[in-house]
């Protein structure tokens, strides 16, 4: 998207068009070049921290996927560790494991997107209809608070409120006669925890872009729904919504490409025994197998599939989308 | 947010490969110590870089008394680098991987210098005994430690390290005035264990009379009891050389360990232990002893003076004293023995100064240096068997002398930290060592076996986790125990069991 945006305009001003008309056809391109270059360097210096940031972080890191094929040793180094094939993949979708990790990592990315994508835009569209400035502000600045919250935190709250010894929401289920209940212990409620703190966490945060999307319709097109007798339900499925589309579509297909991408952090730390049948996803097996355990290239090969089956779905949903709404991504 | 494992590895990677000298200038931090310029004209001396572990609880100083002393016995003088961000095994990775080592390496895992030693990266140190007279003698007298750091093919990559692990010691305790004030004895076996903290909960209900911390990781020292004192850690198998036989067994599947879990889901049902156990750290684990709801509690020993310096203030009862371990089928009482540390030297494979090197760090395994490293200077800092200043506790020690902080120390006398000790943790420390189990030997794998035990065995363990969490809490009947020992048996422990007998006599046979 940046590259777009900063690229030298394709149609010269009509000033130069004459002056490179002027001095012949052989001189005009390198003259048309030089111009163009003189007008748009800024442009391209402004360009350069992301160039750079994209060489640097998203491109050569991409040398090291090889060693998901070699016996990585880093004494050795990268060239000289020995190839041993797929040997790393055989043996993670060998492993008892990978069957239940796939899953879990799946099914948790799955109720992320269900649950966790439509919340902002419903938060945005009823901010959208309040009527009074101040309310409208408070509740946006106090519903993106917690995205600054580190996730080491916000599992510290939820320990702490959650505690079945002494905790606050425990306490409230013990005055209604209830026993209490074990959440961070119980395997039925991990998902549960994790989707709705991941919800509270980002909601306000992600509201930002449909609001902007939202602030971009044109306020004629409601008055002339006013006019036709449109109430503020007709104008919300008929305005407001067709109206931020391209935006719900263009995110959801990005989320859908993340699919495997658990938030890493937060699932390591609300993990313990009793939950691993729900609980332990392939970035936490990872950690364990490939990053403590010190097998880089095993870690490595179960990345690069998990960016596969990641590319896949994009993919997918890129293309369902332009075939059913006519948005799409490319 | 998200963490890109690949993404972060490579770029580690990158950093190593592309821009060799990375390593050097951003991960570590040079830090010349203050005094070695103007002394220098005086010794002899030489100076080696030594990359070396800064605690937070007491930072690298370079103006410690302890350099001093090292230098004045030694002629050396250590150009001391401390990892940026404290991760002294990431630094090691980077260092080594970008080829540019420092003459000398601390590191606080055996298996890190097993690993860059088969890369090559270290000096087998075995090949330089001969050079060494004060090691040669001492490896005599201790052999359990020399075999303890010799890695699967017989060579030692780190040098051994005695006396400083006794404060790695774990034990029982309990509170001494609560008990006085019900009228209770220690438990003495597990039945009266579970009396007792039915006892102390009746007295006080809104306790959970034991309380530990860390998971399921002090199910190795509560295992003693029973026979099984196996690890239970997300990336170690539980085995355990049996007491009698030597032999190596699993533990997880063995009769004794349903007893023991049993046990504890006895105590979970009742109250006895906090509901979320498995999810107490350490704040909250202080939190709960410290408000007296807990009453028992199983810990590293030096814990008795940490609550009883901190509480008495408040509360001049208050009393946490060692306790002997209960035993259970009327077994012996006895604690798993945990009073060992793998810290330790590594010498570059690529110093110049190899010989030197060696003929410095013999010193200290003369009688001689470890009087140096554990009391300092007579007269200076130490007079007879007490140190002359008066030091609150081994952090302070610590702070202001440099004594027994990383990278100064191998062969250690403990007496000198049971000095600054109060008198209730000196008597834990004379009591502590009847009860001890076996030292048991760690085998070393070779990188094949380390692979199967870090994959397959990684699917073992989880499933080992769950299902004891399971036990406990009791989703899962122990009418299902047998099944349980059959998903064992699937996920190969018979296997890794292999791999741990092999370990071991090739240890043995390594010896001779």
């Amino acid at each position: 998207m940046s590259e777009s945006t900063i690229d030298p305009s394709p149609s010269a001003p009509p000033d130069i068009g004459s002056a490179a008309g002027a001095s012949g056809a052989g001189a005009s391109k390198a003259a048309l070049f030089r111009v163009r270059w003189n007008r748009s360097k800024y442009l391209f210096l402004l360009f350069l921290p992301a160039l750079i940031y994209y060489l640097m972080f998203k491109y050569v890191p991409m040398f090291g996927i090889l060693i998901s094929f070699k016996d990585y040793n880093p004494f050795q180094g990268v060239w000289d560790s020995p190839w041993v094939g797929l040997k790393h993949y055989t043996l993670f979708f060998e492993s008892p494991d990978s069957m239940k990790l796939v899953k879990n990592t799946i099914v948790l990315g799955a109720y992320k997107i269900l649950f966790g994508f439509p919340a902002p835009v419903i938060l945005a569209l009823l901010l959208n209809e309040v009527r009074i400035a101040l309310v409208k502000r408070v509740v946006q600045t106090i519903s993106y608070l917690p995205h600054f919250i580190s996730n080491v935190v916000v599992v510290g709250m939820m320990a702490l409120f959650l505690s079945p010894t002494g905790g606050i929401v425990n306490q409230a289920i013990g005055w209604f006669g209830h026993d209490s209940i074990n959440f961070m212990q119980n395997e039925n409620y991990f998902r549960s925890l994790y989707i709705l703190s991941e919800i509270w966490q980002h909601i306000g945060w992600e509201t930002i872009i449909y609001l902007a999307a939202l602030s971009a319709i044109d306020p004629l097109l409601y008055e002339a729904a006013t006019v036709d007798g449109a109430s503020r339900w007709h104008q919300l499925r008929h305005v407001t919504l067709p109206g931020i589309v391209p935006a719900i579509v263009t995110l959801l297909i990005l989320n859908v490409g993340h699919v495997l991408d658990i938030g890493f952090e937060k699932v390591l730390l609300m993990q313990n025994p009793s939950i691993y049948s729900t609980a332990d996803v392939l970035s936490t097996y990872v950690y364990r197998t490939g990053i403590q355990a010190m097998n880089y290239s095993y870690g490595t090969a179960i990345d690069l599939f998990a960016s596969l089956v990641n590319l896949f779905f994009i993919f997918t949903a890129n293309w369902i989308s332009r075939r059913v709404s006519g948005t799409s991504l490319w | 947010m998200r963490k890109k494992f690949t993404g972060v590895l490579s770029v580690v990677m990158g950093c190593g490969l592309l821009l060799g000298a990375c390593s050097d200038g951003s991960s570590t931090t040079k830090s010349n110590e203050g005094g070695s310029a103007d002394a220098s004209g005086e010794t002899p001396g030489q100076t080696l870089t030594f990359l070396d572990y800064s605690n937070p609880s007491w930072p690298y100083d370079a103006n410690w008394k302890v350099w001093e002393y090292i230098k004045e016995k030694t002629g050396v003088t250590l150009d001391v680098q401390v990892p940026a961000g404290n991760l002294l095994e990431d630094a090691l990775s980077l260092t080594i991987a970008s080829g540019d080592m420092p003459d000398l390496m601390w590191t606080q895992q055996k298996a890190t210098a097993d690993k860059f030693g088969q890369q090559g990266a270290l000096v087998n140190i075995l090949d330089y005994v001969d050079e060494m007279p004060n090691f040669k003698a001492w490896m005599e007298q201790h052999p359990v430690e020399t075999q303890n750091v010799l890695s699967y093919d017989g060579k030692m990559y780190v040098f051994p390290n005695e006396g400083l692990g006794e404060s790695n010691r774990r034990t029982w305790m309990y509170r001494e005035d609560v008990f006085k004030e019900l009228n209770l004895a220690p438990p003495k076996n597990w039945d009266e264990l579970y009396d007792t903290l039915k006892k102390l909960k009746a007295a006080y209900p809104d306790s959970y009379p034991l309380t530990f911390r860390g998971g399921l990781r002090y199910f190795q020292d509560f295992g003693a009891g029973f026979g099984v004192p196996a690890p239970v850690e997300t990336n170690k198998a539980s085995f355990y050389p049996d007491e009698a036989t030597g032999e190596w067994k699993y533990a997880a599947v063995q009769d004794e360990y349903k007893e023991m879990l049993m046990y504890f889901n006895k105590f979970y049902k009742e109250g006895l232990i906090p509901k979320d156990f498995l999810t107490i750290d350490t704040k909250m684990w202080q939190d709960i002893v410290s408000t007296n709801r807990a009453f028992i509690t199983l810990d590293y020993i030096g814990r008795i003076d940490f609550y009883n310096f901190a509480l008495r203030p408040d509360n001049p009862d208050f009393s946490m004293s060692f306790m002997a371990p209960p035993a259970a089928l009327d077994g012996p009482q006895k604690n798993v023995f945990t009073a060992t540390m793998e810290e330790g030297f590594m010498i570059s494979s690529k110093s110049p100064k190899i010989k030197d090197i060696v003929k410095f760090i013999d010193y200290f395994y003369s009688e001689d240096g470890r009087k140096a490293v554990s009391w300092g200077k007579e007269g200076e800092t130490y007079r007879g068997d007490a140190f002359i200043e008066k030091y609150t506790d081994i952090t302070d020690l610590r702070k202001k002398t440099g004594l027994s902080t990383d990278g100064t120390y191998t062969w250690f006398d403990f007496d000198s930290h049971i000095s600054v000790s109060s008198p209730e943790l000196q008597s834990a420390y004379e009591q502590a060592p009847q009860y001890d189990g076996e030292k048991q030997s760690l085998p070393a794998f070779a990188p094949e076996e380390q692979q199967v035990l870090s994959t397959k065995g990684d699917s073992l363990n989880s499933h080992r986790d769950e299902n004891f969490a399971k036990f406990i809490i009791g989703t899962r009947s122990f009418d299902e125990w047998d099944q349980f020992v059959e998903e064992q048996k699937k996920l190969g422990y018979e296997e890794i069991l292999d791999i741990y007998k092999k370990a071991s006599e090739r240890a043995k046979a390594a010896v001779k």
